[in-house]
């Protein structure tokens, strides 16, 4: 679903990313954790374009976007994305945040946009707040509704870097909730988190990354009882 | 006669002249915002060559005093393209109309490339993670939220134009201005014809201000 080929990214001098390799299988729940700056969000940015890589290849659905021809609007209509600050539309109200995708990218018509937009709403358990504006929602409310909006799209793939980092800690399980739920749906989903819980519970394999570079991965189980590497247990003793 | 008699009698020529202003203030506010739209988006450009065409046509229009700007649109511009045949007989206005554009347009160009520059990135972001390209971006998402808070100093520039087609009276547009100096030419009545220009002016920019406080508070209520 998500093939990743000796990734490598700089900005200027500095080298952010090197030689990364891996895979994301359709129906995966693949959680990246590793110390602030080793490059998670890069790598989850290159995934969907917003950055583009110095060297190497990614293949999304088998349309290689790291190909100049490729057009990465269209693809990044299959690729959804949360961000760390939500970053909802502060202009739109909750319904025309998960509506206006469909509706201007689909070309979908308004009701059956708005219909789709209700549905999502009941998933992420917001539909009373359907006409209220982001500020007037909180943390974790806005990120369920951008979840919402990316979910809109119908991806085959989520995208996810550090949903709740940003957030109040009681807000913290209303979102890791929705994110349980969808892996359970069994979304195909890459996801740079530290919370160890949702890793256990519903992650399928962790990637430990360490200065730009892919240190260990496997099992959550293994990886947090039994890290191999010596840069793995400094990071996990620290965590956990 | 006494001061209000001759203010009532040359009514009819200010009235003509207070119309030709807002017509011209009219055109002229409509036209500098899409110029302004379009050399923002240049400056904002991916594109060396467009950013580059943006910061010229700022450096050089701005840079000007209006009124040479007008002389050179009327007198010097003809010497090199035959436009007063192409515009004949409308020259004149479209001169004025032309000359003020291209004037209030650079100022225009900067305020709301600074209205765009407002959004935060995240913006932009999310917008293309859902798979809008990059004019639907500016259309949907980034544009409705930078026009709020470009409201105040765009009515400020729309002050200036106002205030700036009284230039026009340079090249014989019988706008306010102009009107009133005609009017001073025959009844040599200055305190009172001043007077009632001066007024006629701050009414019509006064209602102006008064739209943009209408508009302020109106999307201050929808708040966004
Ligand atoms: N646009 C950019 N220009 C220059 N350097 C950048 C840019 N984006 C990221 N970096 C650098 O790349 C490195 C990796 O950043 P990245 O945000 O990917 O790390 P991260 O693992 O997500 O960290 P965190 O846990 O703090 O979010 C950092 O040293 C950062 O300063
Ligand atoms: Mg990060």
């Amino acid at each position: 679903m998500v093939i990743a080929k000796n990734v490598s990214k700089a900005f200027g001098e500095h080298v952010v990313l090197k030689d990364i390799s891996m895979n994301v299988k359709q129906g995966e729940v693949v959680v990246i954790i590793g110390a602030s700056g080793s490059g998670k969000t890069t790598f989850i940015r290159l995934i969907n374009g917003l950055e583009t890589v110095t060297s190497g290849e990614i293949f999304v659905n088998n349309v290689e976007i790291t190909h100049s021809k490729t057009n990465l609007h269209h693809i990044r209509k299959g690729v959804g994305m949360v961000f760390q600050h939500f970053n909802l539309f502060n202009h739109l109200t909750t319904l025309q945040n998960i509506s206006i995708g469909p509706i201007k990218v689909l070309k979908m018509k308004k009701a059956e946009a708005h219909q789709r937009a209700f549905k999502l709403l009941d998933r992420v358990g917001l539909r009373d707040k359907a006409d209220a504006y982001p500020d007037e929602l909180s943390g974790g409310q806005q990120q369920r509704v951008a979840i919402a909006r990316a979910l809109a799209m119908n991806p085959i793939v989520m995208l996810f870097d550090e949903p709740t980092s940003a957030l109040d800690p009681e807000m913290v399980g209303e979102v890791l909730a929705v994110m349980k739920d969808l892996a359970k749906s069994q979304m195909t989903m890459l996801v740079v988190t530290h919370e160890m819980g949702f890793a256990r519970e519903v992650g399928h394999r962790v990637i430990f990354m360490d200065d730009g570079l892919i240190v260990e991965q496997g099992p959550p189980i293994e990886m947090f009882s039994n890290p191999r590497e010596k840069r793995t247990q400094d990071f996990l003793s620290k965590i956990l | 006669m006494d001061f209000y008699g001759i203010i009532r009698d040359s009514m009819p020529e200010l009235i003509y002249g207070a119309k030709l202003t807002l017509y011209y203030s009219l055109a002229t506010i409509f036209l500098a915002t899409v110029v302004g739209l379009f050399f923002a988006l240049c400056k904002l450009s991916n594109s060396r060559i467009f950013r580059k065409v943006g910061e010229t046509y700022v450096h050089i229009f701005r840079g000007l005093p209006l009124i040479v700007e007008i002389f050179y649109v009327y007198f010097a511009m003809p010497m090199i393209l035959p436009l007063h045949h192409w515009f004949d007989p409308y020259f004149t206005p479209v001169a004025g109309i032309i000359a003020l554009t291209l004037n209030e347009g650079a100022y225009i160009t900067e305020i709301i490339r600074a209205g765009i520059l407002s959004i935060q990135r995240g913006q932009t972001e999310a917008a293309l993670s859902i798979g809008m390209n990059t004019f639907q971006t500016m259309r949907y998402i980034i544009l409705p939220q930078a026009f709020k808070r470009m409201i105040p100093p765009l009515v400020n520039q729309f002050i200036q134009t106002i205030k700036d087609t009284s230039l026009l009276s340079v090249i014989s547009i019988n706008e306010l201005t102009r009107q009133g100096q005609i009017i001073i030419s025959t009844t040599f009545s200055s305190l009172q014809i001043w007077t009632a220009v001066a007024v006629i002016y701050l009414a019509m920019i006064l209602s102006l201000t008064a739209l943009s406080g209408y508009l302020e508070r109106k999307f201050q209520i929808a708040r966004r």
